[in-house]
């Protein structure tokens, strides 16, 4: 059952590995993005949204990606990032303090900071690995998260920012779900773009050397305190950046979009499409996020099903539906350590 | 404000209850991580469904009229019920969910851990959803099920679980005696007495028998265990049914103390625990108490400097600096960066 399934998926994933059949592929995929909110059919505000809102979990997750799937840390506290970057424009851009300075211009600082606060994060926890970074992650989260709460002079606590400015572009006013639409896809293709380059880079091949065995890379020349801050740097900015345009495009932000479960969707979405694929990312925000909304009625199991999903995957397909190579191949390490060496030929080749 | 002796001796007392919580939950952490090297994220949903299994039994005792005229009878049950029902869970997860796992990838049994912890929740959150979407299942004008069976299926899902708040009946009531000036609840003596005699139990069934010895080979090294002929999978197994039945203990104690129980009740007390853990020095029983203990009084006298609602902050806080600057822990024998 469990080797069907798999070699179901490996067909897959072979038909669409050629060149000419993934680029007409995704030809397609970005095609009908572009063009759906110029369709007029019933449910198009709908749609907007949803596509929309998946476009932003894309961003969240190549963030995370690099930190989770490239470095190998294992960060449950993603959120925190996602929270800073939406307060930080929430606060330099709305009627709280009365601040009102351009989108343009806190995107970058909202993303910076929150690059900051993970260069702040990842210093105390440099020595940790596996189980200890996550439950510390995971901690860091709900810090920031209570004191988004608690902090009421600043963030307002509990009744959240509202009136939230609008980015202007070219005089015009980025207000509806359409414009954000846009404006998300093309910071989803920046961010793809950026973590393509980044993977294939030096850093990129650093941060796996990292991932496979820390000893071994720090052996080999890896400066592995640079490279783990780094990580955590990168990911933050892109969570940071999620962040703004998610605070932005609401128009108004409350402790409660904050709290643990953005950062389980995440990491689920990754682990789903494949940890440190790029497509994976893609793959599984359309699978986690696109799909519970469409399918309403089950909205209220979506939960229940991600955590089984979770072990499910773990146990039948850890390393995701779209899986990158290398990350399969450390998966997998072990079945192909004790199984003969014609069998590793044929899985190397594959 | 001058300093009030009596009122700080409560507070301590305070402490030392809350300090029970924790350290009957990080002892479950401690021994799991002590013969796989994982951490069982569940752990607070097991400790959880400890505390449904209870109040589902107490209140079916509550029905026959055995709590009216045998309180104690009814509560011993109660615990027994509870014990009983997160020993099962927690055996079931690692049988499931870990044991497959057992030589994956670093990541994957922690993945898979996470993914048990939220399940379990939701679980018990949308138990009486599931059940009238199964009952209610038809084919045409033939349903699957009689209505009365229905009702009954889904009167009984209510009964146990569900997203709305549950409450205990006041057990303990909120009677207790004076020492001086100093008042001590007969609730939290109960829990204290009980908390330690448990642990007392657990230290010399860990120090003393058969499995005892078999869980610290097992913990000292699996593959020379195993070489010895002690069956590894049969001591984890038994491992988790102890460490969840501490869980469960606690989980029925903490409903009958502080009343009101949910689905996400485990989360919280849960990390707390794991901190309590990671303070004694995690894979350490002894360890697992006095960190538990620790926290209890830390949080106490944190609250005395800080607003209530940073309390929580202090204990996040707390496992950071801890694992900062001295992961072994107090009574630490295992490196947060070797065994990993």
């Amino acid at each position: 059952m469990k080797k069907r399934f798999s070699s179901l998926l490996e067909r897959i994933n072979e038909r669409f590995s050629s060149p000419i059949g993934r680029w007409v592929l995704i030809g397609i995929v970005v095609g009908l993005i572009l063009i759906l909110p110029m369709i007029n059919f019933q449910q198009r505000a709908f749609w907007v949204r949803v596509i929309g809102y998946t476009g932003l979990y894309i961003i969240l997750g190549l963030g995370l990606n690099v930190v989770v799937g490239l470095a190998g840390l294992l960060d449950l506290g993603y959120v925190a990032f996602y929270a800073i970057g939406a307060y930080a424009y929430a606060l330099l851009a709305s009627g709280h303090f009365d601040i009102h300075i351009s989108f343009w211009l806190v995107l970058p600082f909202a993303a910076l900071l929150a690059g900051f606060a993970g260069i702040l994060l990842g210093i105390p926890v440099l020595r940790m690995r596996g189980d200890y970074l996550a439950i510390v992650t995971l901690g860091f989260g709900e810090i920031i998260r209570m004191l988004v709460t608690n902090l009421t002079d600043l963030t307002n606590g509990s009744q959240g920012l509202i009136g939230i400015d609008s980015p202007y572009l070219f005089g015009l006013e980025l207000k509806t779900s359409t414009h954000f639409y846009y404006m998300i896809f093309i910071f989803v293709i920046i961010a793809i773009f950026v973590t393509q380059r980044l993977d294939r880079s030096r850093v990129g091949r650093s941060w796996i050397a990292m991932r496979e065995d820390e000893d071994a890379a720090q052996m080999v020349g890896v400066n592995t305190t640079r490279y783990k801050l780094l990580s955590f740097a990168v990911g933050a900015f892109i969570g940071g950046l999620g962040g703004a345009i998610f605070a932005a495009w609401q128009g108004s932000i409350f402790p409660d979009n904050f709290n643990l479960m953005v950062s389980v969707n995440v990491l689920c979405l990754i682990i789903i499409g494949g940890m440190g694929s790029i497509p994976g990312v893609v793959i599984g925000s359309f699978a986690l996020i696109t799909l519970p909304d469409i399918l309403r009625q089950f909205a209220d199991y979506r939960l229940l099903l991600f955590g089984f999903l979770l072990v499910v995957m773990m146990i039948a397909r850890p390393e995701g539906f779209i899986p990158s190579r290398r990350r399969q191949l450390e998966l997998h390490a072990e079945e192909l350590a004790h199984a003969g060496p014609a069998e590793i030929t044929t899985e190397g080749g594959a | 404000m001058g300093f009030d002796v009596s009122s700080f001796i409560e507070q301590l007392i305070n402490g030392l209850t809350v300090g029970s919580f924790y350290a009957l939950i990080a002892l479950g952490y401690s021994m799991v991580y002590g013969v796989l090297t994982m951490i069982n994220f569940a752990h607070g949903e097991i400790f959880m469904v400890g505390a449904y299994v209870g109040l589902y039994t107490m209140n079916r005792l509550v029905d026959v009229g055995l709590y009216d005229s045998s309180k104690i009878l009814a509560v011993g049950i109660t615990f027994i019920a509870g014990t009983i029902g997160a020993a099962i869970t927690g055996v079931t997860v690692e049988r499931l969910a870990y044991r497959p796992l057992r030589r994956a990838a670093r990541l994957a049994p922690l993945i898979s851990a996470i993914g048990m912890s939220i399940f379990l929740q939701e679980f018990i959150r949308l138990l009486p959803n599931m059940g009238e979407a199964i009952t209610s299942i038809s084919i045409g004008s033939f349903t699957l099920f009689p209505e009365n069976i229905q009702t009954a299926v889904v009167g009984f899902l209510q009964e146990f679980g569900g997203s709305r708040v549950k409450t205990y009946p006041g057990v303990f009531g909120v009677g207790g005696f004076d020492i001086g000036d100093i008042h001590i609840t007969y609730s939290r003596l109960i829990i204290l007495i009980m908390s330690v005699l448990t642990m007392l139990g657990l230290y010399f069934l860990v120090r003393y028998s058969r499995l005892g010895k078999a869980m610290r080979a097992v913990a000292e090294d699996k593959d020379i265990a195993s070489l010895m002929g002690i069956d590894i999978d049969q001591v984890i197994s038994r491992t988790f049914l102890i460490g969840s039945a501490l869980a469960g203990i606690a989980g029925v104690m903490m409903g009958m103390f502080y009343l009101q129980i949910r689905p996400t009740m485990g989360f919280v007390p849960g990390i707390k625990a794991f901190t309590a853990a990671v303070l004694g020095g995690i894979g350490n029983i002894p360890g697992a108490m006095l960190g538990g203990y620790a926290l209890g009084l830390g949080e106490v006298i944190g609250v005395q400097f800080l607003p209530a609602v940073y309390k929580d902050i202090v204990s996040f806080s707390i496992l950071v600096l801890i694992l900062i600057f001295k992961p072994t822990g107090i009574l630490g024998e295992v490196l947060a960066e070797k065994k990993m």
